[in-house]
């Protein structure tokens, strides 16, 4: 591969000499017409656009996984509410007064109370 | 080189004709996108955005265990399980399974609906737990679906089911607290609004997403002590056992607050069984909705009255005679209660003669005639300090103010007024004379009668609702003289049914009732008023006891549930007995 000089990209700045600094460039001998920029823009116009929807398609993918972290905590908290109402069943005074703990108590024959 | 597009030529021609195909496009993109824009914006919304209401879950309703709030009526998720027999296949096995996990839920003619291919929805079971769902979705029985529901149910079965009411087939708060605070129970709904799927799941996608959460109906805490509401409940059916007779109300307030305690009325209901209900008036809260004659329980406030304007004491002397003449229309005492001659109004109260009350209205005014300052006076009394005759504010459905007609009214005169000193002659309810005698017990602080103790919040942290407002009906020293009289009387006629070491009092109550316009003897209405506790009183009970052609009374029929009750609250409060 071969090189040539150029003084296109000459900033000021390189024209100056300056301590341990190239003071020349190099421009590549490869040229791209006008059909590779075109292709070239294609090209980086479809990566953007598949981007986006990958972008896009990830959103609804997170929509569905809330979706059903939403059934989720819905189904739980359906069970905890059975659950109460279950536990307030088994400890409501009719429960308690035909328990067989209940039947097997006596009412007291004297209260003293401590003062 | 001749140009391609030159004038004439096919390709300009076709250039053209393209040039004006695309025109044509243009402007139909144009109308469709740009001017009619909204329109498609519209449709497309309509077709992908679905507005989901997020519904706000009702409240619960919490009464005390003590100082403990405890589920009285809570939601539960139920399922109706529905068929398509067009789609199903092995039908024996699902009525098998239906009724084996369904059970009594299960419609009776599984069979028959099934068989109806025509049909695409028959319901074969509804009302059933989650579990017994689970267990039919297990099947994996083909054409049979699952409808979701929320119902009201009550874990203390039929506890103060007149206190709490019930909801109707609309969801609808209906009687009792539930019909009062249904708009603090039911919340507001939340709405979803969002571009769905196919499925309905909602995307984040569009810029029109509008969530708006669901805020659920407040959880309330009655002042209701369940324990004490079972005992009270147990004690009517009792007593109604006892006396024979068809109905029984209970109050028990506590007289430093005035939240009440229990408040029952025999015959009830369930509210989780309210289709099995024949007769629609059980719906009903007597204590609250049913004005009354009070009879003697009145004598109370009346001598309330004389003390409080300094007329009489419990120890000024009448002569009895056992009947007073007012306006030429003789008022007697009731039958056989005798102390005829010169005796104290204690002694009057003691023995309920009606002459001893009449006499306090007498000196009220001139002091032999009820004036119409006495009855100015009395009135003041009745309806502005101790509140008859008014709603009281009670959070439960159906109060009614009763009537106590003032003496700017023709009928408010001076026989009307002696009927009043002994309580015939007004309506009022139960509920509004014992938060009346509940501020003789306290001092004569009167307090808004109230179900509500307070709110439970999302986190189950329990809030006790503000004090409601007070006033003074009595002077402190007049309400300890007319509770000491209570006592006094109690002990006289009642001591015996009492544990020894307490304070209590009360007075009965024995009223005729109106039929057809004339007060009849024959069917009467006992009543007993009374309180308890130590040095300081922890509650009022009030009972009633009726029935159709019955003559029931105050001491014989009512007292002996009082007892019971008051017997009971000293231990369940834990009171000491003095001394």
């Amino acid at each position: 591969m071969s090189y040539q000089n150029t003084t296109q990209f000459s900033s000021r700045r390189q024209q100056n000499w300056s301590r341990n600094q190239n003071t020349v460039a190099f421009i590549s001998s490869v040229k791209l017409g006008p059909v590779a920029h075109t292709v070239l823009v294609a090209l980086m116009i479809t990566v953007l656009g598949l981007i986006y929807l990958t972008q896009a398609t990830k959103a609804t993918s997170y929509d569905y996984q809330s979706q059903k972290i939403d059934s989720q905590i819905a189904d739980l908290n359906t069970k905890k509410s059975d659950l109460e109402v279950e536990n307030a069943r088994l400890t409501a005074l009719e429960s308690v007064k035909n328990s067989s703990v209940a039947s097997t108590m006596t009412t007291p024959a004297s209260t003293n109370y401590v003062r | 080189m001749k140009s391609e597009l030159q004038k004439g030529s096919r390709s300009r021609v076709l250039a053209r004709l393209m040039f004006i195909i695309m025109a044509v496009f243009i402007a139909r993109l144009f109308f469709l996108q740009i001017v009619q824009h909204d329109y498609y914006v519209g449709l497309a919304d309509k077709e992908q955005i679905k507005r989901l209401t997020i519904p706000a879950k009702r409240g619960l309703i919490y009464a005390l265990d003590g100082n403990t709030p405890v589920e009285m009526v809570m939601n539960e998720t139920v399922y109706t399980v529905f068929a398509d027999p067009s789609v199903t296949t092995n039908d024996s096995k699902i009525v098998d399974t239906i009724r084996q996990i369904a059970g009594g839920n299960a419609r009776p003619n599984l069979d028959g609906l099934l068989r109806d291919k025509n049909s695409r929805y028959q319901v074969l079971a509804t009302k059933i737990t989650r579990a017994q769902a689970d267990m039919i979705k297990a099947v994996g029985l083909k054409g049979v679906g699952f409808q979701e529901n929320s119902q009201r149910v009550y874990p203390e079965g039929g506890l103060a089911a007149q206190v709490l009411g019930f909801l109707d087939y609309n969801g609808v708060g209906q009687y009792g607290v539930e019909g009062k605070l249904n708009d603090r129970l039911t919340g507001t709904d939340g709405m979803l609004q969002s571009v769905t799927d196919v499925s309905d799941v909602p995307l984040t996608i569009g810029n029109n997403n509008i969530k708006k959460p669901a805020i659920n109906g407040e959880n309330i805490v009655l002042s209701i002590d369940r324990n004490v509401q079972s005992h009270v409940e147990q004690a009517l059916a009792d007593g109604l056992k006892r006396t024979g007779a068809t109905n029984a109300s209970a109050i028990v307030m506590d007289p430093q607050t005035g939240k009440i305690m229990a408040m029952a009325n025999l015959p009830s209901y369930k509210p989780g069984d309210i289709n099995s209900v024949t007769d629609v008036s059980v719906f009903n809260n007597p204590i609250v909705s049913a004005p009354y004659e009070p009879g003697s329980d009145m004598k109370t406030l009346t001598m309330a009255v004389g003390i409080d304007k300094g007329v009489v004491t419990p120890t000024s002397t009448y002569n009895n005679l056992g009947y007073m003449d007012i306006d030429g229309i003789r008022v007697l005492n009731g039958v056989g209660l005798d102390h005829f001659g010169n005796i104290t109004l204690q002694t009057a109260m003691d023995h309920s003669l009606n002459s001893g009350f009449i006499t306090v209205a007498e000196r009220l005014g001139d002091g032999s005639n009820i004036t119409l300052q006495a009855r100015n006076t009395m009135y003041d009394y009745f309806y502005n300090k101790f509140e008859l005759g008014k709603l009281t504010g009670v959070e439960v459905t159906g109060e009614q103010p009763g009537t106590v007609i003032p003496p700017s009214d023709p009928q408010g005169n001076a026989v009307r007024y002696s009927n009043m000193a002994f309580g015939q002659g007004l309506d009022v309810t139960m509920l509004q004379v014992a938060s009346a005698f509940s501020s003789i017990v306290d001092g004569g602080v009167y307090h808004q009668p109230t179900v509500i103790a307070g709110t439970v919040d999302g986190n189950g942290k329990y809030k006790p609702a503000a004090a409601l407002p007070t006033h003074m009906s009595v002077s402190k020293s007049t309400a300890d003289q007319v509770r000491e009289m209570t006592h006094v009387t109690r002990n006289t006629l009642f001591s015996r049914s009492d544990m020894p070491g307490y304070e209590i009092g009360g007075k009965t109550g024995t009223s005729q009732t109106l039929i057809n316009g004339n007060y009849n003897n024959n069917q009467t209405v006992g009543t007993y008023l009374g309180y308890g506790g130590n040095d300081t009183p922890r509650y009022v009970i009030m009972i009633q006891v009726s029935g159709k052609g019955m003559s029931l009374e105050g001491g014989r029929d009512a007292q002996p549930i009082f007892a019971d009750i008051s017997n009971w609250m000293l231990g369940y409060l834990r009171v000491q007995p003095k001394g």
